[in-house]
């Protein structure tokens, strides 16, 4: 059995209520168009919310000091995946200080969950979460990002370096 | 036959049986690197101690005769704190490049520090610093900082292949593992140090980096590169097959393989085999027809060669390399019995080095199953040589040919050759694994199914049977020769 609730007589009231809306919402205009900095929102795209350092966007594979990757092909990053998006090709490098390096390096970023596992289960840092989070592109093709792409985007200014240093680790007898 | 107990299991075994054979025998783990079941007494890394009541100190289990009434703990502290600081000191010098080594997954410093190590490094000295990657020979690459020192390779070529190209070199925390000048690891069996080493120091120049060895999974088969019949278990994952390594079996093979062995896993793979079934087809003026449905196929080859038997019975030749297994030998053989064809030639590639040995493993038979080829042909009645057939191919005498073309083509080094008279046969049928543009001019190729694809028998050269196991897909079109023989029957029998 349903239940009908007869519409009392105050809800036809309904005029007094529009008017406090109104009013509300008038007053948050005229308060905003006074104090424009204190607005919450902002104008996308020329405007852009700063992310804090620890956002989780687009990967970065960092370099050396001579601008080679830094990433060994160890594949921990892709064993740790949860989304299996990354498929890495390792192979011989002239250089038998160096040994083993990735000759493809590929991340669909649409299976990508930013989960960040990459990030942590590596051990020279060669992989970071950057900031970027626009990812929008015209073909499907587009969202497979491979070392170009990761490593020298125009917006990475020749390559971020990375923190851990060959060098340096065999100096210390590492 | 003295008895020993080994953590309250008792067994008896023979006089002269160390402590960790018996152990083996009991399913007890004990640490060890240097010893090796194939191999002698090292004695040299001091990690499988073991507590044996009435000795006063601990005794290493590999170089310990079993007395009788011996009872012995592997599991006491005691036991695990001196197999812990035994690890220590290996690592001490070892340069912990796991992501970039190539035993990461199935290195026994990784295991043994995660059962029996856990401990914070407490060493303040530098690393002594070695060559990495050095090539020792065409197959195996050394890293001597990775090295232990367990001289398992280094017994290997003293002991199994008795070419003595490996040695310990210096002295202390400088030695390493070398070759002599101007004699590098190029022995028949080298690749096997690299399964015996059990850590990262000797890795296979074939898989080196390929993949991630916990990406692959393990497959138990047989070698089909010779007719030594070797117990093998080939890795692979979804991209395909990468490796082949010994399996133990002391009626066969040992612990060891050898090295041609070893390549032969890749022609299971894609890039090597005909996926489609290919015909000529001389209404559209010899051009090549890809994709036509197996059954279908067979099928027509099925009224095809029933066609010629209706003509001449002696007009149709079938011609066998002995590289398929005794079950599809049975069932083509029987099904084209049935159809009134006798002409069956036993197709032997470098006859003349049948019978050569090199007294480890390697057979001069490159077909790993001759043997059970010439019981199923006996069986029939039937059987010629080659040249039988080339005299009647010359005389063109064949109107049409079925040929099981052999799977592994690196073994047939006359292929060419031999192609060539088959091709004087009228229709050729040819029935082949792997591709290759030698069989182009041919009226059918049809794809058969690999070695890890099927199940069936091989028999070896001391006529030893031996199972191997359908494991793999890698070919969907393909089919094996029995399949297409149960195709052949049930079409002929319908075709008009």
């Amino acid at each position: 059995m349903s239940v009908v609730k007869r519409p009392s007589g105050k809800s036809k009231w309904y005029l007094p209520g529009i008017l406090t809306g109104l009013s509300i919402t008038i007053k948050h205009m005229f308060f905003n168009l006074l104090h424009r900095k204190d607005m919450f929102t902002i104008e996308y795209p020329e405007e852009r919310y700063p992310y804090g350092d620890r956002f989780k966007g687009n990967h970065v594979l960092t370099v050396k000091k001579d601008g080679s990757l830094r990433c060994t092909a160890c594949m921990l990053c892709a064993t740790y995946c949860p989304a299996e998006c990354i498929s890495i090709t390792a192979a011989e490098h002239d250089d038998p200080t160096v040994e083993k390096y990735p000759i493809s390096y590929e991340i669909d970023i649409l299976r990508c969950v930013f989960c960040g596992l990459c990030e942590e289960a590596c051990p020279v840092d060669a992989i970071r979460m950057g900031p970027e989070h626009q990812t929008a592109a015209l073909a499907g093709s587009n969202f497979v990002y491979d070392i170009n792409r990761l490593a020298y985007r125009p917006v990475l200014k020749g390559g971020v370096l990375s923190r851990v240093d060959d060098e340096d680790r065999h100096k210390r007898g590492i | 036959m003295p008895k020993i107990t080994i953590n309250g299991q008792t067994i008896e075994v023979a006089a002269g049986t160390s402590v960790i054979q018996a152990a083996v025998k009991l399913n007890i783990p004990i640490a060890h690197y240097c010893w090796h079941e194939g191999l002698s007494v090292a004695g040299a890394c001091r990690m499988c101690m073991v507590e044996i009541e009435k000795v006063p100190k601990l005794q290493i289990a590999c170089n310990t005769p079993v007395t009788d009434g011996m009872i012995v703990h592997t599991d006491t502290e005691k036991v695990k704190d001196a197999v812990k600081w035994a690890l220590d000191f290996h690592l001490i010098n070892h340069p912990l490049d796991c992501p970039i080594c190539d035993q990461a997954g199935e290195c026994k410093l990784q295991d043994y520090y995660m059962n029996y190590g856990l401990y914070t490094p407490e060493m303040g000295e530098r690393k002594v610093k070695k060559a990495k990657a050095v090539s020792l020979g065409d197959r195996v690459v050394l890293d001597q900082e990775r090295c232990i020192l367990c001289s398992r390779c280094v017994r290997f070529t003293a002991e199994v292949s008795k070419t003595n190209e490996l040695g310990i070199f210096n002295r202390g925390d400088r030695s390493v593992i070398g070759t002599f000048e101007n004699r590098p690891l190029n022995n028949k069996y080298s690749v096997n140090t690299v399964d015996i080493c059990p850590v990262g120091a000797l890795t296979s120049k074939d898989f080196r980096f390929k993949q991630r060895v916990w990406f692959l999974k393990d497959f138990d088969t047989l070698c089909n590169g010779c007719s030594a019949g070797c117990n093998v278990v080939v890795s692979y994952n979804q991209n395909g097959v990468f490796r082949s390594r010994p399996r133990v079996n002391h009626d066969v093979n040992g612990y060891w393989m050898c090295d041609e062995g070893r390549e032969f896993y890749r022609y299971t793979n894609k890039e090597f085999r005909l996926e489609q079934v290919v015909e000529r087809n001389s209404e559209l003026g010899g051009a090549a027809v890809r994709g036509k449905p197996v059954a279908l196929a067979v099928q027509e080859i099925a009224g095809q060669l029933k066609n010629h038997v209706a003509q001449n019975p002696d007009g149709v030749a079938i011609v066998l390399t002995a590289q398929y297994t005794v079950e599809e030998y049975d069932a083509l053989i029987g099904a084209l019995t049935q159809m009134k064809i006798k002409n069956f030639f036993h197709w032997k590639n470098n006859e003349e080095t049948f019978d050569e040995f090199d007294g480890l493993l390697l057979r001069g038979d490159k077909n790993p199953n001759t043997a059970g080829l010439v019981k199923v042909l006996k069986k029939y009645g039937v059987g010629g040589s080659w040249k039988d057939f080339e005299a009647g191919a010359k005389a063109k005498k064949f109107k049409a040919a079925l040929v099981a073309g052999p799977e592994n083509q690196s073994v047939y080094p006359d292929l060419a050759k031999r192609v060539e008279a088959v091709s004087q046969c009228g229709e050729v049928i040819w029935l082949t694994s792997c591709k290759n543009d030698l069989f182009n001019g041919f009226k059918w190729q049809v794809p058969m199914k690999s070695f890890i694809e099927k199940e069936g028998t091989f028999v070896n050269h001391k006529g030893m049977e031996q199972k191997i196991k359908a494991g793999l897909k890698i070919i969907p079109n393909a089919v094996s020769l029995k399949e297409f023989a149960v195709g052949i029957k049930e079409s002929a029998g319908v075709a008009p």
